[in-house]
């Protein structure tokens, strides 16, 4: 069970509009961090990613474990949440 | 996850030219889904801003495009399914498509997927990317705030990105391999608002993205005119040197690809397979701007229509 998701987005990026729209489709809250309004932020998606790059999507189930997605990957974001 | 599985039309992707395709379709009550694996808008989307494209006389953001379109064919009924295709069928009477939402068939199947930017192949491209090396200005370029980049290619997407990258950079070299760009003379004027950030570098070859400590710090490179190996010291690269075909999942499907991989169509922009056509930049002779793909979007729409119409599909 899912028990929350923060997404790290841009303002310009559509594969963080993609994540979002697909969550909500699912029927799914999530927090998003926009890193051209919280600069400060960056560095958190970066070690939680690796990589330089958003949407990062972390989603934290019940048991606090953590799967932390790069990118609109649908192959990877569907069975996070299921 | 499932969906319906019998559909009159499936387009496979959802950018400019399968969006527009999904509007004339469902105006006409063709009963019309579309699959998406990427970004609705396709690389308009994810494009900062658009100033060629008819009917915005100052331009618009890729985004807003995107989401206009996406909700003018939604209103006619067009239904989005974000998944992706792996697999076509081209049977007599209907295509069958494997998808990562279930098995589905189609009366007619319109391929849309557009084109990916294309790598530059060289050595620390790969082990970089993502982490110093990209090919989305509008997603990653937030994460150079204040640090050097170069940007490689010289056509319209490496100028406009360059100039979209100047918001957060210091300092950007923009290395192009030619002697000229192949971007619009409006783009090379609009670069030239921003030659205090923007450095460039003609007749110069990208030959490696060097790392150190797990970040990219230079790019080697070559001035073709003197024959000598230049150091581009930096945060990251971004490269926009052209384009290849979103037509992997293709193979072994039957479809004629050219030498590089776009689909080869006949007049009627059918692909060698019945009932399955191809339209947009994933098209042989496709000319990879907006206006064209939305112009081949309404086209291949009305070929549709004329096939499900000569083959007594509609509504059977």
């Amino acid at each position: 069970m899912v028990k929350n998701i923060t997404i790290f987005t841009t303002n310009t990026c559509a594969y963080c509009v993609m994540v979002k729209k697909y969550l909500s489709s699912k029927g799914f809250g999530y927090e998003e961090v926009n890193l051209d309004r919280n600069p400060e932020r960056q560095q958190e998606a970066q070690t939680l990613s690796g990589v330089l790059t958003v949407p990062v999507t972390v989603v934290t189930k019940e048991d606090d474990s953590q799967e932390v997605i790069v990118g609109f990957n649908l192959g990877r974001l569907a069975p996070a949440v299921s | 996850m499932s969906i319906k599985k019998d559909h009159e039309v499936i387009i496979i992707g959802a950018g400019p030219t399968a969006l527009t395709a999904a509007i004339y379709t469902t105006r006409e009550d063709i009963e019309t889904l579309l699959f998406e694996r990427g970004a609705i808008g396709g690389l308009a989307a994810v494009t900062d801003h658009i100033d060629n494209y008819p009917g915005f006389a100052d331009g618009v953001d890729g985004l807003v495009l995107s989401d206009q379109m996406r909700k003018q064919a939604e209103r006619f009924g067009a239904v989005i399914e974000l998944g992706e295709v792996t697999k076509i069928d081209a049977g007599k009477s209907s295509v069958k498509l494997e998808t990562t939402s279930g098995d589905v068939t189609a009366k007619a199947l319109l391929i849309a997927t557009g084109s990916d930017y294309k790598k530059v192949g060289v050595p620390g491209e790969k082990e970089f990317f993502a982490r110093g090396v990209h090919y989305c200005a509008t997603c990653d370029g937030a994460f150079y705030r204040d640090k050097r980049l170069v940007v490689v290619g010289g056509g319209n997407s490496a100028v406009q990105e360059a100039v979209f990258l100047t918001r957060f950079a210091t300092h950007i070299d923009l290395l192009v391999r030619g002697d000229h760009f192949r971007a619009s003379d409006v783009l090379q004027e609009e670069l030239k608002k921003h030659k205090d950030k923007i450095t460039v570098h003609m007749n110069t070859t990208t030959d490696e993205i060097v790392g150190q400590d797990n970040k990219v710090v230079k790019v080697i490179g070559t001035d073709k005119l003197t024959g000598k190996k230049v150091d581009f010291p930096t945060d990251g690269v971004f490269v926009f040197v052209g384009l290849m075909p979103n037509t992997q999942f293709l193979k072994g499907s039957g479809i004629e690809l050219d030498e590089i991989g776009f689909i080869k169509t006949d007049e009627n922009l059918m692909t060698k397979l019945k009932g399955v056509f191809a339209a947009g930049d994933v098209r042989h002779g496709a000319t990879m701007q907006i206006a064209s793909a939305t112009g081949e979007g309404a086209t291949v729409a009305l070929r549709i229509r004329e096939y499900m119409e000569g083959h007594k599909v509609i509504n059977e």
